[in-house]
C-alpha cells in the first residue's frame, strides 16, 4: 500500500498545484488517496488483459464535427 | 381543515394529464396550487433554490389558452415541474448548489429542460441539491439544509436532495434529478418516491453541470413508475448537442406496463444482499415475495467483480471532477463547503494510472453484470442497507451495535450501476419500525429501461400506496 503521509499530501498540492491544504485536511486526503490508489492496483487481479479504455475514435470524430459545426 | 387545493396536489402525472386534457382542471390553477404549496412548505423543506413564479405562471396561461384550442401536446402540458438546479435554464440562475456559481445565468437551456419546455411542462423553479451534486447527504451549506418530509430531523438523501423531497412533499409533480454514484436513486430511497438511472447516453446532459463525464446520468423522479415512464419519454433520445448521447431508439415507456410478469425471471444480486439493517432486510425479502406472487421466478445470482466497482466510481469521479473544479479550486477554494472541497483535493492527488486502470475495469463488470442477465430479464437488490441516517450523522451503528460507515452502506448498493451504466430504478418497498422509507433498486440490460418499467409497474400495483409522511 502507498505510504502517503500528510507531509507528502501537503508537498505535492503545493508543488504541483500551488495549493496549500489546511489543517488535518492533508491527513484525510492522505488516507483517501492512498486507499484508491491501493485499490486501483489491485483492479488488475480481474484480468484487464486486452481491455480498452472506453473511449474511443468515434466519440472524438463526433465532438471534432459538433464543434465543426457551431464554427460554420 | 384539508386545503382545497389537496387532492389536486395528491394527483399524479398521469392522472392530471387526463384532467387537463378533459379540461376538468385548467393549468393556471394547477400552477396557483403548486406554487402555495411550496410557499406553505418550503421554509421546512428548503427543496428549492429558486422558485420561478411569474414564469410559472407566464407558462401556465399559454398552456391554458393552448389545451383550450385543442392544441394539447401530450401528457406534461400544463403539469408543472422543477428542475434540479444543475440544469441549465437561459437566464435563470443555475447555482450547482454552490456559492461560486451563486449569480450564474446561462444564455441557453439544458437539453433536458428544453425537451420538457417543449412538451408544455410548466417550471416551477430549481431545487436544492448536495454542492455541486458531489456528496449524499444534500445538507447544502449555501442554500439551506434538505429535510426529509418523512423526518424532518433526516437527511434525503442526495445528491438530488432536493428533487424527491419536492414530490414527497407535494411541492412539484415530477422532478428531474442526476446520478453518477446513485443521486437519483439514493432521494427516492430515503424519501420514498421513484427514481429512475436510465442507461448511460440515454439522456442528454447537454447543459447539465457534470461531476464525472463518464459516469453522469440524468433521469426523472416522480410519484409513480407510470409517471418516470412518461418523463423518460419526453427526454430521452439523441441530441447532437451531446455526442455521447446514444441514437438508439425510444421506445413508447408505457407500452409494456400493465403487461405483469408472468413467467419473467428475475436474479437477487448475492453481493448486495448482506449487511442489511434489519428492517431493510425485512421489506427486501416480503417485496421478493411479492414479485414471486406475481408470477416471476427469483433465484440468486453472483457478479463477482461487483464489490469492486464502487472503488471504481471512485477513482473515476475524484480524477473528473478535479478537471472540472480545477480553476475554481485554485482560486476561491474557500468557497466551497468543507466536504465537497476535501473531495475535490484528494482528487489533486489522483493519478493516471489509477484512473486508465478504472476505466478499463469496467468493462470487466459490465461484462459480468451481463453475465448475470443471460437468462434473466432484470435483477433485483436492495438500494441501501439503511433507512434516512439524521442530518450530520455519518457513523450509524448497525443491528450487533457496530460502528458503520452511513456513506458506504448507502453508496455501495447505487454507485455500481453507474460504472455499468445500466438502467436501474429504485422503487420504496415500505416503511421502517420508526416510519422511514425503504426501497429496492431494478435493474436492467443497457437500453431495456421498458422491462425495468414493467417490472416495477407491476410490483408498484401489487404493493399499493406507502402511508405518506406527516402534514407539514
Amino acid at each position: 500500500m502507498p505510504l502517503l503521509t500528510p507531509e507528502t499530501v501537503r508537498q505535492v498540492l503545493h508543488d504541483m498545484w500551488g495549493y496549500d491544504v489546511a489543517g488535518d485536511d492533508a491527513e484525510r486526503i492522505a488516507n483517501m488517496a492512498g486507499a484508491l490508489a491501493t485499490g486501483a492496483r489491485h483492479l488488475s487481479s480481474l484480468g484487464l488483459a486486452g481491455i480498452e479504455p472506453p473511449f474511443g475514435y468515434p466519440m472524438l470524430i463526433a465532438d471534432a464535427a459538433r464543434l465543426a459545426a457551431e464554427k460554420r | 381543515m384539508a386545503h382545497p387545493y389537496e387532492e389536486l396536489l395528491s394527483l399524479d402525472v398521469a392522472r392530471l394529464a387526463e384532467k387537463l386534457r378533459a379540461r376538468e382542471i385548467s393549468p393556471v390553477e394547477l400552477t396557483e396550487a403548486y406554487l402555495d404549496r411550496i410557499a406553505r412548505t418550503d421554509e421546512k423543506i428548503r427543496a428549492y433554490i429558486t422558485v420561478t413564479g411569474d414564469l410559472a405562471r407566464k407558462s401556465a396561461r399559454k398552456a391554458e389558452r393552448e389545451i383550450v384550442a385543442g392544441k394539447w401536446r401530450g401528457p406534461f402540458h400544463g403539469v408543472p415541474i422543477a428542475l434540479k438546479d444543475l440544469c441549465y435554464t437561459k437566464g435563470i440562475r443555475t447555482t450547482g448548489g454552490s456559492k461560486i456559481l451563486a449569480d450564474f445565468k446561462p444564455d441557453h437551456d439544458s437539453t433536458v429542460w428544453s425537451r420538457l419546455s417543449r412538451a408544455g411542462a410548466i417550471l416551477l423553479g430549481k431545487l436544492n441539491l448536495h454542492e455541486f451534486a458531489y456528496g449524499i447527504s444534500s445538507s447544502n451549506p449555501h442554500w439551506g439544509i434538505v429535510r426529509n418530509p418523512y423526518a424532518l430531523d433526516r437527511i434525503p438523501g442526495g445528491s438530488s436532495g432536493g428533487s424527491a423531497a419536492a414530490i414527497v412533499s407535494r411541492s412539484a409533480a415530477a422532478t428531474i434529478g442526476t446520478d453518477t454514484g446513485g443521486s437519483i436513486r439514493i432521494p427516492a430511497t430515503l424519501c420514498g418516491c421513484i427514481g429512475l438511472k436510465p442507461t448511460w447516453s440515454r439522456v442528454s446532459r447537454h447543459g447539465v453541470l457534470p461531476l464525472a463525464y463518464t459516469l453522469d446520468h440524468v433521469g426523472p423522479i416522480t410519484r409513480t413508475v407510470r409517471d418516470a415512464a412518461l418523463m423518460l419519454g419526453v427526454i430521452a433520445g439523441y441530441d447532437r448537442n451531446d455526442s455521447t448521447s446514444s441514437r438508439e431508439r425510444v421506445p413508447d415507456y408505457t407500452a409494456s406496463l400493465d403487461a405483469g410478469i408472468e413467467g419473467m425471471r428475475i436474479g437477487v444480486i448475492r453481493e448486495l444482499n448482506d449487511g442489511l439493517s434489519d428492517d431493510v432486510r425485512r421489506s427486501f425479502d416480503a417485496a421478493l415475495a411479492q414479485l414471486g406472487s406475481l408470477g416471476a421466478s427469483v433465484d440468486e445470482v453472483s457478479i463477482a467483480s461487483l464489490p469492486l466497482a464502487g472503488m471504481v466510481n471512485s477513482v473515476i469521479t475524484l480524477a473528473e471532477a478535479i478537471e472540472i473544479h480545477e480553476e475554481s479550486m485554485l482560486t476561491r477554494a474557500a468557497d466551497y463547503g468543507t466536504d465537497v472541497r476535501r473531495l475535490l483535493e484528494a482528487g489533486m492527488m489522483a493519478n493516471a494510472v489509477s484512473y486508465i486502470r478504472a476505466q478499463r475495469a469496467r468493462a470487466r463488470i459490465v461484462a459480468d453484470a451481463l453475465g448475470a442477465l443471460e437468462g434473466r430479464d432484470v435483477l433485483v437488490a436492495p438500494a441501501s442497507a439503511i433507512p434516512a441516517p439524521r442530518i450530520g450523522e455519518d457513523r450509524l451503528l448497525d443491528s450487533s451495535g457496530g460502528a458503520v460507515d452511513g456513506v458506504a452502506a448507502i453508496l455501495r448498493f447505487t454507485s455500481p450501476f453507474d460504472v455499468t451504466g445500466q438502467p436501474a430504478l429504485a422503487i420504496p418497498t415500505g416503511l421502517s419500525g420508526e416510519g422511514l422509507p425503504l426501497a429496492m433498486q431494478i435493474i436492467g440490460r443497457p437500453f431495456d429501461e421498458a422491462r425495468v418499467l414493467r417490472v416495477a409497474a407491476a410490483y408498484e400495483n401489487a404493493r399499493g400506496a406507502i402511508p405518506p409522511p406527516p402534514a407539514l
